[in-house]
């Protein structure tokens, strides 16, 4: 009979511990979403968050936004191979699995996500208005530069507003199914978002350093109109830009570029980060100097930059057209360094490297500089431009002296000519050396319709100083297909809905 | 380093001294005795036969003569169980005496043998179900048992992927695959579905193995029986036995010459760099300039008729090792106590320098008999392991490799200097920065330490007659430590070395798993009708703390403890699963001749969606016994013939622990969510994970038809089963286009199919005083893939070494074919092209026909599922001798060899096969055709996977030749027995492939990355000898 009560007993404690919720177990590691977007602070970490992929997008940009021009160019590195992709690029001979082209469209993508997610939800809670209002500018800002980026070098782009959620079917079934949608489209919403974002947005005083602000907003219009070559909306956002007193040229041109200097007067909006190892630091120092197994000549520490360096090198061609007494080719360019007392002509992008510099975490990179990604200088050239494509040219060129003063010296190379299309090209001309190795000349070159005379001549010039061995036959075969990039091949893989551009 | 047992093995020890000492003072004198021997079909005598009276607990066992006495009701029965033989019960009936002859089991039908939730005969039995005993595995020298089931088991393709210490064990049933959730059969150690796999397990602890294959025999484990199920039952004492065993072995370790990669000595290479140099062109930058002109410097000094062979690396980290094992098992059983306690030691030297494997294990398994209907049973076994040895797989740029990198390394760097000191690199100008690969093995210093303790304890009632009522409750505890200390002398290939500091990763992972089982048991047989109900309902639950540290900034090498460091890196993890089940099963038959069976098991899991908890697992089965039927009577040369068949419905439950939730997290793939404003850290968190409420476990149709046959009295025996199932809602982490935000979903898509034919034929090919025994095993397992993610997208191509794709098998080998090198400027003219061909150059074929070699001409080029596997064991024995070879093969499968990425690296940068001196070197001196130029800027095409890689991976190992003699022991009355034995494991290894290893695969379990060979821990070939004594 014992026993009998026993193994009751037994099987009802058993039976006691079954309750229904022994089958939930939340997670004690991580948050889920069900427990998050609930208060200010959430929304605030979420919107930080956004900003986050700003980072991957920019630090591998230079490879599509100057190797791929007439700014730079690399040093070929035959020890290792790892980085072909990177010269491909530079060389038009790339193809659809070069990861520089899948990392700007995958982050500008998560961009667009962390947006969409923060924007379909934040209405719904309840904390401080203005708080709010300022986050979803934050939002529709970085959605609106993200689809900017991808419209710019990828063409017609899926336009997603919204967070992907929902059943199993409906994710893979109606979600990851879409297809390449116009550029018009696209273009209207980056205007729509941006104007709302430039209305949501505190201006630059009243913003909190780093984040986006009405003048960003607004700049991101007038580049967007630049593009689209509505001159007289390009002005009008421009304007808004210069009228807010918020900005004004530093004196100097290398001060902007110090990390003790970030986010000072002349900064519209750079990509922030802070040297140390939580992944929050940059690396465009070492990417930019020479492969050097040991790079103490130039960082005075023994480094090996093998794996690193060796990109965006300055090409002869921009070494060349620099004019005399520009002050911005010393700022921006090294000539070389010294290794036992003998000066080896390896030029290199100095413009992101401040000596001393941090420690290196081991045998990775670790600086902070930050990245520009509009500086006043640009506000004033773009509005140069857009007066003197309507006509207006006399209106142009106080603007466009304001940067030259800078680079020359107050009056020493003044422009004063007004006629239209000179004046295109030296606008054009000035944004290359103003704007050097901050991504904006291989955009320059497509926009103006330059980039294919350009680039050939630029390749063949190259192919014939028979300084490039490597350069086999097939490269700098320059075609209109290749003023676009090719859709990343894993995304057309999982989606065929997606159109591959042509010539890839 | 100290470390503590568990306290219960004091207890356990203590335990068992008391009970033997109690036993031996144990007379057994009753007044009405019935005497007589245990003999087997030869007339030998059976020492330790279990004798019990039937219906009653009372039993002995035989003598060393095979004698016994025991007091019987004269109208009662004795029952006679040994293992290895039938059981035999004769009545009484009045004698005083009487003899047994026992036949022996091997090939017998009629044993038992271990199902799910309880046991069943070999003739009734409905399901797919190998069981393997595990005396015939003793002899076998090797650390896991898993390694000693090689080419036993049909449809069990059993492969040591590396010859790591204690690891590289993969098995898979019946070919199972799943994308993610893993193939690894569930492994059930007496009723308790334990944490992992049979690594840590004292092979001399087991009594049996069972592998269950069908879905009716594995239905009852439900959502975690997919990947089919290992059943391993311990050694348990027999009422009446007294026995004690030692089994011993020593033996040595040494790697076979064969497969070790035949790179160039100092002077070739010496030669083959000169020669690089003058191929290619005088760098124009005057950087470029300086390190050409370093490397020629450093090459044209070197004396090429001084310099002999260099440093041959591979010889510098490799060594002959001993291995050795002791294990002691003590049974003792009386009529209502039973104990067996089993106590081992392992210790294996690896043939790598500076690597070792330790096990202390012990088991005690007791049972108390209250009264006839109840009885009580507690299993303790803890078991502590020690295995020293840095990583050393995979290729030269994870700083887990060792092998492969120290084998490209230059045999022009000593790895010793004269002065005994070590250097600190292996480079050589132009080579990657290196570090001494001997230092690195040398210097090593990484340890894990395993603690485990299994426990059972059961309480098992017969309420009625018939009805058996048990609850039990299992627990796991273990504790691994991994404490890896890389020194800054220790690097990964192309990073610079010494590193600024060592570093330490302590990791700490402590689990506990426990289970409580109530079942109930009800047999009934009316008539010829034979009723078997079984219904209960268990409940698990696992949780694991995982802390992880990661430090570095150490300023020296000598103090190595986290103390010591000044930057650290914490991590933590915790993973919980809970599962709540209901199980049933009825069995019925007609006069043991026709068969049915249905079971269900229903689980409930933490793990599954929040809209998707629960899932229904059902099987039937059926049986018929025609050689039982009348009509069969007559064909007298046909001792069985049964056809048996089944369906069901199994799952796979490893889709990880809270894979639907939506993880909000401040890291998204790899990359941190955080961000500066105004130069302070901002926290940022973000949805990272797609949620899935509808997330369940992946599902397994499966239908077997089997026929089994025993001819001649069953000297001859024969299975043959056909089985074909559906593997449908895999757990896929479907790539999603990144537009969505995520580049990736876990869901239940994707569908694969799988079907088989497996021959199971065990002879007795001579029976008289020479015995030959022979059994073999073929299967033939193949898959189809019938749905992926996403628009059925194929998952890997690109520049992933294998592409699984719908309506192919899965994981083919992936690349470009091999067609030769542009021989001249002539052919080079005529041939498509790729971007940086030039004549010399990789000619490879142009697959889609567009005339240029573009990433689109990849292609499949081989598949590394094997067309069928097999094994054969044959046995010998002939007076006090016996002779068994164990053999395992596979057949028509590939296997790329991914190391030659490396080892045939065209670019200066690494130590290359001695054959690449054959490569094209010039219009007039084209090679071979099997290596192109060494042309900067053109090599690149080479070192993608092309067919040079792929070759035939068949193979055919001599797994174990043992050869034993039964020493002649006059007087028993000391030793019962003593044998003594020899044997060389993995004797012989038959393969047409050039690595050392074609079990390799350094995709471990994934199937989606099947058959590559980055390089591994060679496996040794070792000769043992061992003795068995009885006590």
């Amino acid at each position: 009979m014992k026993i009998k009560i026993l193994i009751a007993g037994l099987a009802l404690t058993t039976f006691a511990s079954c309750k229904k919720d022994f089958l939930d177990i939340a997670p004690e590691t991580f948050i889920s979403s069900n427990n998050f977007f609930k208060t200010q602070n959430d929304f605030t970490q979420a919107v930080n968050a956004t900003y986050a992929p700003l980072r991957n997008v920019y630090n591998s940009a230079y490879i599509m936004g100057e190797m791929r021009s007439d700014n730079t160019h690399y040093i070929y590195n035959n020890t290792n191979r790892g980085n072909l992709v990177r010269e491909e690029i530079a060389d038009f001979i790339d193809n659809p699995t070069a990861e520089p082209v899948a990392t700007k469209w995958t982050f500008n993508y998560r961009i667009i996500a962390y947006a969409n997610e923060v924007l379909a939800r934040i209405d719904a809670a309840t904390f401080d208005e203005n708080v709010k209002k300022n986050l979803k500018g934050q939002e529709l800002f970085l959605r609106s530069l993200a689809y900017f980026d991808l419209v710019q070098y990828f063409g017609d782009v899926p336009l997603v507003l919204t967070p992907t959620a929902g059943s199993a079917d409906e994710i893979i079934g109606v979600r990851s199914t879409l297809a390449r949608t116009p550029k018009a489209e696209v273009y209207a919403q980056i205007i729509k978002d941006a104007k709302e974002a430039a209305t949501l947005l505190p201006n630059k005083a009243a913003q909190e350093k780093g984040r986006a602000t009405s003048g960003a907003a607004q700049t991101l219009l007038g580049n967007v109109y630049v593009v689209l070559k509505q001159w007289a909306d390009a002005e009008t956002a421009l304007r808004a830009v210069v009228n807010s007193t918020q900005y004004s040229l530093l004196s100097d041109y290398a001060a902007f570029f110090v990390p003790s200097n970030k986010n000072n007067a002349e900064s519209v909006f750079e990509v922030q980060y802070q040297q140390g190892n939580l992944g929050l630091q940059s690396s465009f120092a070492y990417v930019f100097m020479p492969n050097l197994t040991n790079l103490s000549p130039i960082t005075g520490f023994t480094f090996n930059n093998q794996n690193t360096g060796g990109w965006n090198i300055p090409s002869e061609n921009i070494l060349a057209a620099y004019a005399t007494g520009d002050k911005r080719k010393g700022a921006s360019i090294a000539d070389g360094y010294t290794v036992n007392s003998a000066f080896v002509a390896q030029p290199y992008v100095k413009k992101y490297l401040h000596l001393p510099l941090p420690a290196p975490n081991g045998s990775s990179p670790n600086t902070d500089e930050n990245w520009p990604v509009y500086r006043y200088a640009e506000v004033l050239l773009f509005l140069a431009e857009a007066l003197n494509e309507q006509g207006k040219s006399n209106q142009a060129l106080p603007y466009l002296n304001l940067v030259r003063d800078r680079a020359f010296g107050a009056g020493a190379a003044t422009i004063t000519t007004t006629d239209q299309v000179q004046l295109r090209d030296i606008i054009l001309n000035e944004r290359r050396f103003e704007l050097a190795f901050e991504n904006k000349r291989w955009l320059d070159l497509v926009r103006t319709g330059k980039a294919v005379p350009v680039m050939s001549a630029y390749g063949a010039a190259l192919k014939t100083s028979g300084k490039y061995p490597n350069l086999v036959s097939s490269t700098y075969n320059v075609t209109a297909n290749r003023l676009l990039f090719p859709i990343p091949f894993n995304e057309i893989l999982v989606d065929p809905k997606l159109i591959q551009n042509p010539g890839y | 380093m100290k470390f503590r047992l568990p306290a219960s093995f004091n207890r356990a020890k203590l335990l068992l001294t008391l009970f033997l000492f109690i036993f031996s003072l144990t007379v057994f004198s009753q007044s009405r005795t019935v005497t007589g021997t245990v003999k087997d079909e030869q007339g030998q005598p059976v020492t330790g036969a279990s004798v019990v009276v039937k219906g009653t607990g009372t039993g002995t066992a035989t003598n060393a003569e095979g004698r016994f006495s025991i007091s019987v009701p004269a109208n009662g029965s004795l029952q006679i169980s040994v293992v290895g033989y039938e059981a035999q019960e004769l009545a009484v009936n009045g004698r005083t005496s009487i003899d047994f002859a026992l036949k022996q089991s091997t090939q017998a039908m009629a044993n038992v043998v271990v199902v799910a939730y309880g046991t069943s005969t070999r003739r009734t039995t409905t399901g797919a179900v190998q069981s393997v005993n595990a005396k015939e595995l003793q002899d076998i020298p090797v650390a896991q048992v898993t390694q000693k089931l090689q080419g036993r088991l049909a449809g069990v393709q059993i492969l040591q992927t590396t010859g790591r210490l204690g690891e590289g064990m993969s098995v898979r049933i019946r070919g199972q695959a799943s994308i993610s959730a893993g193939n690894q059969p569930l492994y059930v150690v007496d009723g308790f579905p334990i944490t992992g796999d049979l690594s840590t397990l004292n092979p001399d602890e087991i009594e049996t193995i069972t592998v269950l294959k069908d879905a009716a025999s594995t239905s009852l484990y439900g959502s975690r029986a997919s990947n089919g199920v290992v059943i391993v039952t311990t050694k348990r004492a027999r009422s009446g036995q007294a026995t004690v065993g030692v089994n011993a072995f020593y033996g040595v370790q040494q790697i076979p010459s064969r497969g070790v990669p035949n790179v160039m000595d100092a002077r070739e290479f010496t030669q083959y760099q000169r020669e690089l140099l003058i191929e290619n062109v005088v760098p124009a930058t005057a950087a470029g300039y300086a390190a050409y002109k370093a490397k020629v410097d450093y090459f044209n000094n070197i004396d090429l008729n001084t310099i002999g062979e260099g440093t041959n690396w591979f010889k510098m980290i490799t060594r002959t090792a001993p291995i050795q094992n002791y294990s002691v098992t003590l049974s003792a059983g009386r009529d209502k106590f039973s104990t067996s306690a089993v106590l081992g030691f392992f210790n294996q030297e690896g043939v790598l320098i500076n690597s070792n494997y330790k096990r202390f294990s012990a088991r005690l398994n007791s049972d108390y008999r209250f009264s006839d209907k109840l009885r009580i049973g507690v299993n303790l076994a803890p078991v502590f392991s020690v295995t020293t040895g840095r990583p050393t797989d995979g290729g030269p740029f994870t700083s887990g490799s060792l092998f492969t990198s120290a084998i490209v390394s230059s045999p022009l760097a000593p790895a010793i200097n004269p002065d005994g000191s070590l250097p600190v690199t292996a480079a050589h100008p132009g080579s990657l920065p290196n570090p001494n690969w001997y230092r690195v093995a040398v210097e090593a210093d990484a340890t894990t330490k395993n603690s485990r303790l299994l426990s059972n304890a059961f309480l098992e009632y017969e309420a009625v007659k018939g009805l058996t009522l048990k609850t039990s409750i299992n627990a796991e505890v273990g504790q691994r430590l991994f404490n890896n200390y890389v020194p800054s002398t220790s690097a990964a290939v192309n990073q610079a070395v010494p590193r600024a500091s060592g570093d330490l990763t302590v990791n700490n992972n402590q689990f506990f798993s426990w289970l409580s089982e109530n079942t109930a048991a009800y047999k009934k047989v009316v008539g010829g009708h034979n009723f078997d109900v079984l219904g209960g309902y268990t409940v698990q639950k696992f949780r694991s703390d995982v802390s992880n540290v990661a430090a570095t900034n150490y300023p020296n090498d000598v103090v190595r403890t986290l103390s010591a460091a000044t930057t650290f890196t914490p991590a933590s993890d915790i993973q919980e699963w809970s599962l709540l089940s209901y199980i049933g099963r009825a069995s019925y038959n007609y006069k043991g001749k026709y068969l049915l069976t249905a079971s269900i098991r229903r689980d409930g899991s933490s793990r599954f969606g929040s809209d998707n908890k629960w899932g229904n697992f059902p099987s039937v089965s059926a049986g018929w016994i025609i050689s039982d039927e009348n009509f069969m009577a007559h064909v007298k040369a046909v001792s069985l013939l049964k056809l048996r068949s089944s369906y069901g419905e199994t799952g796979n439950n490893n889709i990880g622990n809270y894979t639907y939730y939506a993880n909000v997290s401040s890291v998204n793939s790899g990359n941190t969510n955080n961000y500066v404003f105004n130069n302070t850290l901002a926290p940022g968190n973000m949805v990272s994970t797609l949620a899935n409420s509808t997330l369940g476990w992946e599902k397994t149709k499966q239908f077997d038809f089997g026929v089994d046959v025993g001819l001649l009295g069953s000297r001859l025996s024969f299975s043959y089963d056909f089985y074909t199932k559906t593997t449908d809602g895999l757990l896929f982490n479907v790539p999603v286009p990144t537009y969505t935000g995520f580049s990736n979903f876990q869901a239940n898509i994707g569908k694969l199919k799988f079907w088989g034919h497996e021959f199971v034929v065990s002879s007795q090919n001579l029976v008289n005083k020479f015995r030959w025994n022979t059994d073999f095993n073929i299967s033939f397992n193949k898959n189809n893939v019938e749905q992926l993610g996403t628009a059925n997208a194929s998952l890997g191509g690109g520049t992933d070494r294998n592409i699984t794709r719908v309506g192919q098998p899965i994981g083919m080998l992936w690349g470009y074919v091999f067609e030769g090198v542009y021989a001249n400027q002539a052919d080079y003219d005529k041939s498509p092209k790729f971007q940086t061909s030039k004549v010399g150059s990789a000619k490879m074929r142009d697959v889609n026909g567009n005339g240029v070699i573009t990433v689109d001409d990849r292609t499949i080029i081989g598949n590394p599922n094997p067309d069928f596997i097999f094994g054969i064991t044959n046995t010998f024995m002939y007076k006090n001798f016996d002779l068994s070879i164990v053999a395992s093969g596979s057949y028509g499968n590939d296997i790329m060899n991914t190391a030659l990425e490396y080892t045939n690296n065209l670019d200066g940068v690494f130590n290359v096969t001695k054959d690449v001196a054959n490569r094209w070197k010039s219009e007039q001196n084209p090679g071979n055709g099997r290596y192109p130029s060494t042309l900067a800027g053109t090599t690149g095409l080479f070192r993608n996977a092309n067919t040079t890689w792929v070759t035939d991976g068949s193979f055919l190992t001599i797994k174990n030749i043992t050869l034993g003699y039964n020493l002649p022991l006059r007087n028993k009355q000391t030793f019962k027995n003593i044998r003594l034995y020899s044997s060389v494991q993995q004797a012989l290894v038959f393969t047409k492939y050039q690595g050392s290893n074609p079990e390799v695969n350094t995709g471990g379990e994934n199937p989606l990355a099947q058959g590559l060979d980055q390089g591994a821990y060679p496996v040794p070939r070792t000769f043992t000898f061992g003795v068995n004594v009885g006590f």
